[in-house]
Protein backbone atom coordinates (compact mmCIF):
# COMPACT_ATOMS: atom_id res chain seq x y z
CA UNK A 1 0.00 0.00 0.00
CA UNK A 2 1.40 3.78 -1.01
CA UNK A 3 0.62 6.43 0.46
CA UNK A 4 -0.81 9.17 -2.05
CA UNK A 5 0.95 12.47 -0.67
CA UNK A 6 4.14 10.22 -0.46
CA UNK A 7 2.99 9.42 -3.61
CA UNK A 8 2.76 12.58 -5.07
CA UNK A 9 6.26 13.87 -3.80
CA UNK A 10 7.91 11.36 -5.60
CA UNK A 11 6.81 11.97 -8.68
CA UNK A 12 7.23 15.93 -9.09
CA UNK A 13 10.77 14.36 -7.56
CA UNK A 14 11.37 12.42 -10.70
CA UNK A 15 9.76 14.98 -12.89
CA UNK A 16 11.83 18.25 -11.29
CA UNK A 17 10.34 21.43 -12.86
CA UNK A 18 9.34 24.10 -10.81
CA UNK A 19 5.95 24.87 -12.60
CA UNK A 20 3.64 22.26 -10.33
CA UNK A 21 1.39 20.01 -12.74
CA UNK A 22 -1.93 18.91 -11.72
CA UNK A 23 -2.54 15.33 -10.41
CA UNK A 24 -5.56 14.19 -12.25
CA UNK A 25 -8.65 11.35 -11.00
CA UNK A 26 -11.82 10.19 -9.84
CA UNK A 27 -10.46 7.82 -7.64
CA UNK A 28 -6.74 9.06 -7.31
CA UNK A 29 -5.43 8.20 -4.13
CA UNK A 30 -7.86 5.19 -3.90
CA UNK A 31 -5.66 3.49 -6.78
CA UNK A 32 -2.53 5.20 -5.32
CA UNK A 33 -3.96 3.16 -1.81
CA UNK A 34 -3.40 -0.44 -4.09
CA UNK A 35 -0.27 0.19 -5.41
CA UNK A 36 2.24 -2.13 -4.46
CA UNK A 37 5.79 -0.88 -3.28
CA UNK A 38 7.20 -2.42 -6.41
CA UNK A 39 4.59 -0.88 -8.54
CA UNK A 40 4.93 2.56 -7.89
CA UNK A 41 8.44 2.22 -8.14
CA UNK A 42 7.71 0.74 -11.59
CA UNK A 43 5.86 3.70 -11.92
CA UNK A 44 8.81 6.11 -11.54
CA UNK A 45 10.72 4.63 -13.16
CA UNK A 46 8.66 4.90 -16.42
CA UNK A 47 8.78 8.64 -15.55
CA UNK A 48 12.30 9.30 -15.31
CA UNK A 49 12.77 7.27 -19.18
CA UNK A 50 9.77 9.70 -19.76
CA UNK A 51 12.01 13.07 -18.72
CA UNK A 52 14.80 11.12 -20.26
CA UNK A 53 12.75 11.17 -24.06
CA UNK A 54 13.11 7.50 -24.29
CA UNK A 55 9.42 6.90 -24.07
CA UNK A 56 7.33 8.02 -27.47
CA UNK A 57 4.82 10.30 -26.73
CA UNK A 58 1.28 9.89 -28.52
CA UNK A 59 0.47 13.15 -30.42
CA UNK A 60 -2.79 13.95 -32.27
CA UNK A 61 -3.15 16.78 -34.83
CA UNK A 62 -6.17 18.77 -33.77
CA UNK A 63 -6.61 22.73 -33.44
CA UNK A 64 -8.84 22.45 -30.48
CA UNK A 65 -8.38 24.34 -27.41
CA UNK A 66 -7.05 23.01 -24.19
CA UNK A 67 -6.79 24.89 -21.68
CA UNK A 68 -4.53 27.65 -22.41
CA UNK A 69 -2.75 25.52 -25.41
CA UNK A 70 -4.45 23.90 -28.60
CA UNK A 71 -3.96 20.10 -28.40
CA UNK A 72 -1.74 19.43 -31.04
CA UNK A 73 0.91 21.00 -28.91
CA UNK A 74 0.97 18.55 -26.86
CA UNK A 75 2.34 15.14 -25.71
CA UNK A 76 0.61 12.50 -23.95
CA UNK A 77 2.67 9.64 -22.23
CA UNK A 78 0.43 6.90 -21.51
CA UNK A 79 1.33 3.72 -18.56
CA UNK A 80 -0.54 0.85 -18.41
CA UNK A 81 -0.71 -1.33 -15.70
CA UNK A 82 -3.44 -4.15 -13.49
CA UNK A 83 -3.78 -4.46 -10.23
CA UNK A 84 -6.51 -7.42 -9.18
CA UNK A 85 -7.37 -7.83 -12.83
CA UNK A 86 -8.89 -4.20 -13.41
CA UNK A 87 -6.60 -2.24 -15.67
CA UNK A 88 -5.45 1.09 -15.16
CA UNK A 89 -3.73 4.03 -17.00
CA UNK A 90 -1.14 6.74 -16.03
CA UNK A 91 -1.54 10.15 -19.05
CA UNK A 92 1.45 12.06 -18.44
CA UNK A 93 0.79 15.66 -20.71
CA UNK A 94 3.46 18.06 -21.92
CA UNK A 95 3.22 20.69 -23.43
CA UNK A 96 5.60 20.40 -26.65
CA UNK A 97 9.24 21.57 -25.95
CA UNK A 98 8.15 22.95 -22.84
CA UNK A 99 6.53 21.86 -19.08
CA UNK A 100 4.32 18.84 -18.22
CA UNK A 101 1.07 19.94 -17.05
CA UNK A 102 -1.20 16.87 -16.04
CA UNK A 103 -0.79 13.74 -14.63
CA UNK A 104 -3.69 11.60 -15.08
CA UNK A 105 -4.60 8.09 -13.23
CA UNK A 106 -6.93 6.33 -13.37
CA UNK A 107 -9.49 3.07 -14.67
CA UNK A 108 -10.37 2.37 -18.11
CA UNK A 109 -13.36 4.59 -17.73
CA UNK A 110 -11.82 7.29 -16.59
CA UNK A 111 -9.14 7.04 -19.20
CA UNK A 112 -12.22 7.04 -21.81
CA UNK A 113 -13.30 10.07 -20.78
CA UNK A 114 -9.86 11.66 -20.90
CA UNK A 115 -9.13 10.62 -24.32
CA UNK A 116 -12.46 12.09 -25.47
CA UNK A 117 -11.15 15.53 -23.64
CA UNK A 118 -7.47 15.10 -25.24
CA UNK A 119 -9.56 14.42 -28.63
CA UNK A 120 -7.22 10.63 -28.88
CA UNK A 121 -10.61 9.32 -28.91
CA UNK A 122 -13.12 10.87 -31.36
CA UNK A 123 -15.21 8.14 -32.59
CA UNK A 124 -16.83 5.16 -30.82
CA UNK A 125 -14.14 2.50 -31.48
CA UNK B 1 -28.77 -19.01 -23.93
CA UNK B 2 -27.45 -17.99 -27.92
CA UNK B 3 -24.65 -19.41 -29.55
CA UNK B 4 -23.24 -16.97 -32.05
CA UNK B 5 -20.47 -19.15 -34.08
CA UNK B 6 -20.73 -17.78 -37.99
CA UNK B 7 -17.36 -19.42 -39.09
CA UNK B 8 -18.29 -22.87 -37.09
CA UNK B 9 -15.15 -22.50 -34.90
CA UNK B 10 -14.49 -25.68 -32.27
CA UNK B 11 -15.92 -24.12 -28.40
CA UNK B 12 -15.03 -26.03 -25.56
CA UNK B 13 -18.40 -28.17 -25.02
CA UNK B 14 -17.90 -27.80 -20.80
CA UNK B 15 -17.22 -24.20 -21.20
CA UNK B 16 -20.38 -23.35 -22.83
CA UNK B 17 -22.42 -24.77 -19.74
CA UNK B 18 -19.86 -22.65 -17.37
CA UNK B 19 -20.73 -19.60 -19.84
CA UNK B 20 -24.41 -19.91 -19.31
CA UNK B 21 -23.91 -20.13 -15.35
CA UNK B 22 -22.09 -17.04 -15.59
CA UNK B 23 -23.93 -15.28 -17.76
CA UNK B 24 -27.73 -16.62 -15.67
CA UNK B 25 -25.82 -14.58 -12.77
CA UNK B 26 -25.82 -11.23 -14.33
CA UNK B 27 -29.34 -9.62 -13.80
CA UNK B 28 -29.30 -7.75 -17.10
CA UNK B 29 -30.71 -8.62 -20.61
CA UNK B 30 -28.08 -8.22 -22.93
CA UNK B 31 -24.91 -10.00 -21.76
CA UNK B 32 -22.04 -12.13 -24.03
CA UNK B 33 -18.86 -14.06 -23.12
CA UNK B 34 -16.11 -13.93 -25.81
CA UNK B 35 -12.98 -14.78 -26.42
CA UNK B 36 -10.02 -17.71 -25.59
CA UNK B 37 -12.18 -18.84 -22.79
CA UNK B 38 -14.26 -20.63 -25.36
CA UNK B 39 -12.02 -21.91 -27.24
CA UNK B 40 -9.26 -22.82 -25.04
CA UNK B 41 -7.80 -24.93 -22.44
CA UNK B 42 -5.54 -22.22 -20.99
CA UNK B 43 -6.95 -18.91 -20.37
CA UNK B 44 -5.77 -15.83 -19.12
CA UNK B 45 -9.30 -14.22 -18.11
CA UNK B 46 -13.09 -14.49 -19.15
CA UNK B 47 -14.39 -11.75 -21.32
CA UNK B 48 -17.97 -10.84 -20.12
CA UNK B 49 -19.72 -7.87 -21.59
CA UNK B 50 -22.56 -6.53 -20.63
CA UNK B 51 -24.81 -3.72 -22.55
CA UNK B 52 -26.86 -1.48 -20.61
CA UNK B 53 -27.29 1.95 -19.09
CA UNK B 54 -27.31 1.14 -15.51
CA UNK B 55 -24.48 2.27 -13.59
CA UNK B 56 -24.57 -0.45 -10.94
CA UNK B 57 -21.71 -3.03 -10.68
CA UNK B 58 -22.14 -6.21 -11.79
CA UNK B 59 -20.35 -9.76 -9.96
CA UNK B 60 -20.05 -13.43 -11.08
CA UNK B 61 -18.69 -15.58 -8.91
CA UNK B 62 -15.25 -16.30 -10.90
CA UNK B 63 -12.26 -14.68 -10.09
CA UNK B 64 -10.78 -14.92 -13.52
CA UNK B 65 -13.84 -12.66 -14.93
CA UNK B 66 -13.30 -9.47 -16.22
CA UNK B 67 -16.48 -7.64 -16.77
CA UNK B 68 -16.89 -4.56 -19.43
CA UNK B 69 -19.87 -2.78 -19.87
CA UNK B 70 -20.83 -1.21 -23.07
CA UNK B 71 -22.85 1.49 -23.91
CA UNK B 72 -25.82 1.65 -26.57
CA UNK B 73 -24.44 3.95 -28.50
CA UNK B 74 -21.23 1.97 -29.04
CA UNK B 75 -23.38 -0.70 -31.09
CA UNK B 76 -22.11 0.98 -34.32
CA UNK B 77 -18.58 0.45 -33.28
CA UNK B 78 -15.95 -1.91 -35.26
CA UNK B 79 -15.25 -3.47 -31.67
CA UNK B 80 -18.66 -4.49 -30.89
CA UNK B 81 -19.33 -5.88 -34.03
CA UNK B 82 -16.09 -8.08 -33.48
CA UNK B 83 -16.56 -9.11 -29.86
CA UNK B 84 -20.13 -10.12 -30.68
CA UNK B 85 -19.70 -11.72 -33.77
CA UNK B 86 -18.95 -15.22 -32.25
CA UNK B 87 -20.07 -15.57 -28.68
CA UNK B 88 -22.31 -17.06 -26.02
CA UNK B 89 -25.29 -14.26 -25.47
CA UNK B 90 -27.78 -14.80 -22.65
CA UNK B 91 -30.36 -13.77 -25.03
CA UNK B 92 -30.26 -12.61 -29.26
CA UNK B 93 -27.98 -9.49 -29.06
CA UNK B 94 -28.96 -5.81 -30.29
CA UNK B 95 -27.44 -5.24 -33.42
CA UNK B 96 -27.08 -2.16 -35.27
CA UNK B 97 -25.44 -0.85 -38.86
CA UNK B 98 -21.43 -0.72 -38.52
CA UNK B 99 -20.19 2.90 -38.78
CA UNK B 100 -16.37 2.86 -39.46
CA UNK B 101 -14.41 6.33 -40.46
CA UNK B 102 -10.72 6.85 -41.94
CA UNK B 103 -10.30 9.38 -39.39
CA UNK B 104 -11.00 6.52 -36.28
CA UNK B 105 -8.48 4.20 -38.11
CA UNK B 106 -6.11 7.07 -38.76
CA UNK B 107 -6.18 7.91 -34.89
CA UNK B 108 -5.97 4.01 -33.94
CA UNK B 109 -3.00 4.26 -36.07
CA UNK B 110 -1.57 7.75 -34.60
CA UNK B 111 -1.89 5.67 -31.01
CA UNK B 112 -1.09 2.02 -31.77
CA UNK B 113 3.03 3.11 -33.32
CA UNK B 114 4.43 4.63 -30.12
CA UNK B 115 2.44 1.87 -27.95
CA UNK B 116 4.19 -0.50 -29.98
CA UNK B 117 7.55 1.03 -30.13
CA UNK B 118 7.03 1.25 -26.18
CA UNK B 119 5.82 -2.11 -25.25
CA UNK B 120 8.23 -3.81 -27.46
CA UNK B 121 7.28 -7.25 -27.30
CA UNK B 122 4.30 -6.72 -24.72
CA UNK B 123 2.46 -5.78 -27.62
CA UNK B 124 -0.56 -8.63 -27.70
CA UNK B 125 -3.05 -6.15 -26.04
CA UNK B 126 -1.74 -3.25 -27.66
CA UNK B 127 -2.54 -3.92 -31.20
CA UNK B 128 -6.08 -5.62 -31.36
CA UNK B 129 -7.79 -2.31 -32.75
CA UNK B 130 -4.70 -1.84 -34.99
CA UNK B 131 -5.33 -5.56 -36.59
CA UNK B 132 -9.39 -5.08 -36.66
CA UNK B 133 -9.00 -2.32 -38.32
CA UNK B 134 -6.84 -2.93 -40.60
CA UNK B 135 -7.95 -5.99 -41.91
CA UNK B 136 -11.67 -4.90 -41.90
CA UNK B 137 -10.50 -1.64 -44.37
CA UNK B 138 -8.00 -4.08 -45.99
CA UNK B 139 -10.56 -6.83 -47.10
CA UNK B 140 -13.67 -5.08 -45.46
CA UNK B 141 -13.87 -8.20 -43.11
CA UNK B 142 -14.66 -8.15 -39.52
CA UNK B 143 -12.41 -10.41 -37.73
CA UNK B 144 -14.14 -11.87 -34.39
CA UNK B 145 -12.65 -12.55 -31.34
CA UNK B 146 -10.73 -16.51 -32.33
CA UNK B 147 -10.00 -15.08 -36.18
CA UNK B 148 -8.27 -11.79 -34.19
CA UNK B 149 -6.22 -13.78 -31.78
CA UNK B 150 -5.01 -15.99 -34.95
CA UNK B 151 -4.17 -12.95 -36.82
CA UNK B 152 -1.65 -11.66 -33.79
CA UNK B 153 -0.18 -14.95 -33.27
CA UNK B 154 0.97 -14.91 -36.57
CA UNK B 155 3.38 -11.81 -35.63
CA UNK B 156 6.33 -13.06 -34.35
CA UNK B 157 7.94 -9.66 -33.00
CA UNK B 158 6.60 -6.25 -32.34
CA UNK B 159 9.06 -5.44 -35.96
CA UNK B 160 6.99 -8.10 -37.48
CA UNK B 161 4.31 -5.47 -36.84
CA UNK B 162 5.46 -2.12 -37.88
CA UNK B 163 6.44 -4.05 -41.45
CA UNK B 164 3.05 -5.56 -40.93
CA UNK B 165 1.70 -1.79 -40.85
CA UNK B 166 3.84 -0.22 -43.68
CA UNK B 167 3.07 -2.66 -46.45
CA UNK B 168 -1.14 -3.13 -45.19
CA UNK B 169 -2.12 0.77 -44.12
CA UNK B 170 -1.14 2.95 -46.53
CA UNK B 171 -3.32 0.33 -49.31
CA UNK B 172 -6.05 -0.11 -46.96
CA UNK B 173 -6.33 3.59 -46.45
CA UNK B 174 -5.72 4.54 -50.62
CA UNK B 175 -8.58 2.28 -52.07
CA UNK B 176 -11.62 3.54 -49.08
CA UNK B 177 -11.20 7.84 -49.43
CA UNK B 178 -11.48 9.58 -52.63
CA UNK B 179 -8.05 11.15 -53.22
CA UNK B 180 -9.39 15.17 -52.78
CA UNK B 181 -9.87 14.12 -48.94
CA UNK B 182 -6.94 11.56 -48.42
CA UNK B 183 -4.72 14.62 -49.62
CA UNK B 184 -5.92 17.27 -47.24
CA UNK B 185 -6.33 14.97 -44.50
CA UNK B 186 -2.35 13.30 -44.62
CA UNK B 187 -0.85 16.55 -45.92
CA UNK B 188 -2.20 17.94 -43.03
CA UNK B 189 -1.47 14.96 -40.28
CA UNK B 190 2.21 15.31 -41.82
CA UNK B 191 2.50 19.02 -40.88
CA UNK B 192 1.53 17.63 -36.87
CA UNK B 193 4.03 15.29 -37.14
CA UNK B 194 6.98 17.15 -39.10
CA UNK B 195 7.98 19.48 -35.94
CA UNK B 196 8.69 15.88 -33.93
CA UNK B 197 9.67 13.86 -36.06
CA UNK B 198 13.72 14.35 -35.39
CA UNK B 199 12.75 13.62 -31.70
CA UNK B 200 10.75 10.77 -31.48
CA UNK B 201 10.95 7.69 -34.10
CA UNK B 202 7.34 6.56 -33.86
CA UNK B 203 6.52 10.30 -35.23
CA UNK B 204 8.86 9.48 -37.72
CA UNK B 205 7.33 6.48 -39.02
CA UNK B 206 3.81 7.88 -39.00
CA UNK B 207 5.31 10.69 -40.88
CA UNK B 208 6.44 8.47 -43.21
CA UNK B 209 3.53 6.76 -43.59
CA UNK B 210 1.60 9.95 -44.29
CA UNK B 211 3.86 9.97 -46.96
CA UNK B 212 3.06 6.56 -48.41
CA UNK B 213 -0.39 6.97 -48.33
CA UNK B 214 -0.41 10.68 -50.25
CA UNK B 215 2.43 9.06 -52.63
CA UNK B 216 -0.39 6.38 -53.16
CA UNK B 217 -2.50 9.04 -54.11
CA UNK B 218 -0.47 10.57 -56.71
CA UNK B 219 0.25 7.34 -58.16
CA UNK B 220 -2.88 5.73 -57.81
Amino acid sequence: MVDSEVFKNKVKEVVSQEYQFEFLGENFNQIVNFLTETKAEKIYQWLKQVAENNIRPIMVGSKKPYKEWTIKELLVFRYPFSINNTEYRVLFVKVKNSIYIEFHLGDHKYYDKVRKSLDLKRGNY
Amino acid sequence: MIIYNPNDEQMLKERIKEAEELLDQITAKHCFITGSYLYKKNYNDIDIFIITRSKKKFKVSNKKAKITIIDFNDLHSLFYHSISKSCLAKNVLPSKSLKVTLSDYWQVINEAVPTILNQKNKYHKEIRYLVLYTEFFKNKIVLDTYQLNQKIKEFKNYNSILQYIKENVPDAINKNAKKSYLKKFFYTQAGFYKDIKDQYDAQDILYELTHAITRGVVHG
